[in-house]
């Protein structure tokens, strides 16, 4: 670890100038938003962990690099984390505004830090981000696709790619390869980390399986050919892949319509434990290798899961810093 | 003396593990002078080893020991290393190799026919025990909803059913206390251990070379991964509201001076004497319940509304409350015995008079110098270290051996003393009194209503004439 003098690791400080272009992202974030209809809300800064540590919320993995202690009336036992991700205090939110008597249906922004370990770089990242309650899968994915489009042509100019994937999909496929719950996000987090490997172990382990394995892990889809092709693959051995086929490609139609070019692979987002549906990754340029610009997924449990009315619900969220550095 | 010149350092265990770790490393040809004959001193030369030091610790100080570098190498049980390397996956503790020493088996258990599911499901699950990491990583992987964590000093056994749902403790405590296992959470054995840095830029050949030769275990153990519980958030959120007036009084070294004091104010517990006790002595009042327990978990006990009464020392409420100041607990009555100072010391040796000029002494090369304190009492050197404005400095939390620490290890230690006679034995001087530590009576800050609060009057009354009595 580098010395950092009087800064904690993974803390910085934001000058003027850098404050300036924060601002100005920000700002052009909020106006896209509130256009569509998005509201601001804002959350706390430290929440109790429990928030995060029924299936659903943050996965294992993820609450290992959260930032927990026992506040100073902690001597119940009570650990409060300093707020890991946006999304789960959003629905906890929109749980609570239903209780009390309000919309079904509701469209929320915010802009704020999120706090998680990393052993380089930023352990403090300021985050943007909507949310959207209500809408079915159908109609909220596409919404949603279209305005992220929609705030990075008008932030970076367009050049991006969409990265496409459906949580359920993976977790049928690894399900039908005898993956517990456990293992299957083990082995998700491997191909994150781009370890090919996993995939063709379950498919040695698993023949009959193979196929589908190979086709979804192993190949980038690019059109709604390869939709077609996971199809006519997987239904035969994993009948509970349909209707995440069919998400993807309801999806992929919406951006068929968008004239954004977008490639299918298995894993993209994060917190797969938590996304129920189709998750997105807007990366820069047209290659492989451009950064995350953007993203997100369907989540449609989290609001049951925290105790609320069942909703369907999606949402995405970007690093604003990372935004203001391709800002044009 | 600078790292790559000092000699090489090896933490080697105290308790239980001195015998089995002493005689295997013997067998090794590392045969540290009087460790094994169990010594009293901490520190130890290695017989024809030149360049090699041996100091014994609390098995549980000795990961930190190692993860801070102060000990290039450490043999300590698999429980305390996992407890640093889960939460800390990123330190600089590198397990090199698996001894033949049987381990403890952590598990989780409950009152007989709990189950987890059903407990997980119900709402908030109390857990008690001495390895919060552990716990913590085990319990969000059996995703339990929502559940609190009470990090005890000792005996997590001892706490449910009543004043627990759960304990994660060892096995073999679990079992004395006629709980039920309801799963396995940590298998562990004893390990070498080694810090990263000092392997990759120091070299340690003389004492790795025969600490390598150590014979290996035949299985690793370590954290186990459970199956995930299928269960939604439940809504119960508190423990049933009891009739009866609940009183802790301590083990250990408080346990004949407490005793006593009940003596003295005509209050007599069978089963609980000056040097036996059992779990739940007898009241002679079905009304009444007595609970023996740790002093140290007893503030925590009464906050958290489990008793009414509790004797326990000033010293262990004032590291409570600096830890947790809003917490509802607070001294009813001062019994006046095993009275002792507690306060920062440091080495006789050092030429100053105050605190001040043993800062400036410490900081006089390097102004940036971090100051170590190391106390049992972490909450307390922590709020010393800020109020005496020590600057840059680390706390080391240990858990016994401490007059072994100054001036090597640290360079205060916040201990406590009744005459100041071992301190002086090991060459130590207490430089700052923080308090004057006492046994007292401790309870909630709202005193209970109705029966039970007309019981704690009555008892608070009786022993505090008696002490008064006793002056």
């Amino acid at each position: 670890m580098p010395d950092r003098g009087l800064h904690s690791p993974g803390m910085r400080d934001f000058g003027p100038a850098e404050m300036r272009r924060f601002r100005a992202v920000e700002r052009r974030f909020l106006d896209a938003v509130e256009g569509a209809g998005y509201l601001e809300i804002r959350t706390p800064t430290i929440e109790p962990l429990h928030l995060y540590t029924a299936a659903g919320t943050l996965s294992p993995q993820a609450l290992e690099r959260v930032y927990s202690f026992l506040d100073w009336d902690g001597w119940s036992g009570e650990r409060v984390v300093l707020r890991p991700d946006a999304t789960v205090a959003a629905a906890r939110w929109y749980a609570d505004a239903v209780r009390a008597g309000g919309s079904s249906t509701a469209r929320v922004a915010y802009v704020a830090p999120v706090y998680r370990f990393a052993v380089d770089g930023d352990r403090e990242v300021w985050q943007c981000g909507v949310e959207l309650f209500g809408p079915a899968a159908a109609e909220g994915d596409a919404e949603l696709l279209t305005l992220a489009a929609t705030f990075l042509r008008g932030l970076s100019g367009g050049d991006f790619t969409v990265d496409l994937a459906h949580a359920g999909l993976v977790r049928a496929a690894f399900a039908a390869a005898g993956l517990s719950p456990t293992q299957q996000v083990e082995a998700y987090d491997l191909m994150l980390e781009g370890d090919a490997g996993v995939t063709e172990r379950l498919a040695q382990a698993h023949p009959d399986q193979a196929a589908s394995l190979r086709l979804l892990t192993g190949v980038d889809g690019a059109s709604a050919g390869y939709i077609q092709n996971l199809r006519a693959a997987m239904l035969a051995t994993v009948p509970a892949a349909a209707a995440p086929i069919d998400d993807l490609a309801r999806t992929a139609a919406a951006l068929d319509g968008t004239g954004v070019p977008y490639r299918v692979l298995a894993a993209t987002a994060r917190n797969f434990e938590y996304y129920s549906g189709v998750t997105f990754r807007f990366r820069q340029g047209s290659g492989t290798d451009g950064r995350t610009l953007l993203g997100g997924g369907r989540y449609d449990g989290l609001t049951q899961t925290l105790g609320g009315a069942a909703a369907p619900a999606c949402g995405w969220g970007a690093d604003l810093l990372r935004l203001a550095e391709v800002a044009s | 003396m600078s790292a790559s010149t000092r000699p090489v350092r090896v933490a080697v265990p105290r308790g239980d593990l001195r015998t089995p770790v002493g005689e295997r490393l013997a067998a090794a040809g590392f045969r540290a002078q009087g460790y094994l004959e169990g010594s009293r001193t901490y520190r130890f030369d290695v017989d024809g080893i030149e360049g090699v030091q041996v100091r014994v610790f609390s098995d549980q100080d000795i990961p930190i020991q190692v993860a801070l570098g102060q000990y290039d190498l450490g043999i300590a049980s698999g429980t305390w290393i996992d407890e640093l390397l889960v939460r800390y996956r990123h330190d600089s503790v590198v397990p090199l190799r698996p001894l033949d020493i049987e381990g403890e088996t952590l598990v989780v258990a409950g009152a007989p026919g709990a189950d987890l599911a059903s407990l997980a499901g119900a709402g908030i699950v109390r857990v008690a025990t001495e390895y919060p990491q552990i716990a913590h990583h085990y319990l969000t992987r059996l995703r339990v909803p929502d559940y609190r964590l009470y990090e005890v000093w000792a005996q997590a056994e001892a706490w449910p059913p009543r004043d627990a749902e759960l304990a994660i403790a060892p096995a073999s405590a679990v079992a004395k206390e006629g709980l039920a296992v309801l799963g396995t959470v940590h298998r562990s054995g004893v390990w070498l251990i080694a810090n990263r840095e000092a392997l990759a830029t120091r070299d340690l050949s003389a004492a790795l070379g025969p600490l390598l030769s150590l014979a290996r275990a035949t299985a690793e153990g370590g954290l186990v991964d459970p199956t995930p519980l299928a269960v939604t958030r439940g809504t119960s959120t508190v423990a049933p509201a009891r009739e009866r007036f609940r009183i802790a009084v301590p083990d250990g070294h408080a346990q004949r001076h407490t005793v006593a004091a009940l003596a003295d104010a005509g209050i007599a517990f069978p089963g609980y004497e000056a040097t036996s006790s059992v779990r739940y002595p007898e009241s002679g009042d079905p009304g009444i319940e007595v609970k023996v327990m740790r002093p140290q978990d007893m503030p925590r006990a009464v906050a958290l509304g489990h008793f009414d009464l509790a004797i326990s020392g000033r010293d262990w409420l004032r590291a409570f409350l600096a830890t947790f100041p809003a917490a509802p607990v607070t001294e009813l009555c001062d019994l006046k015995r095993s009275k002792y100072q507690m306060g920062a010391v440091i080495s006789e040796d050092l030429p100053v008079e105050n605190i001040e000029e043993a800062i400036a002494l410490w900081r006089r090369d390097d102004p940036e110098f971090p100051i170590r304190v190391a106390s049992e009492y972490a909450s307390l050197a922590d709020e010393y270290a800020r109020t005496r404005h020590l600057g840059r400095y680390r706390v080391i939390p240990i858990s016994g051996a401490s007059e072994g620490f100054v001036p090597e290890d640290a360079e205060i230690l916040i201990e406590g003393t009744e005459t100041g006679t071992t301190l002086r034995a090991n060459r130590l001087r207490m430089i700052d009194v923080i308090m004057e530590s006492t046994n007292c009576v401790i309870g909630h800050a709202t005193a209970p209503e109705g029966a039970r609060g007309a019981r704690r009057a009555e008892y608070v009354a009786r022993l505090r004439a008696a002490a008064e009595a006793a002056v």
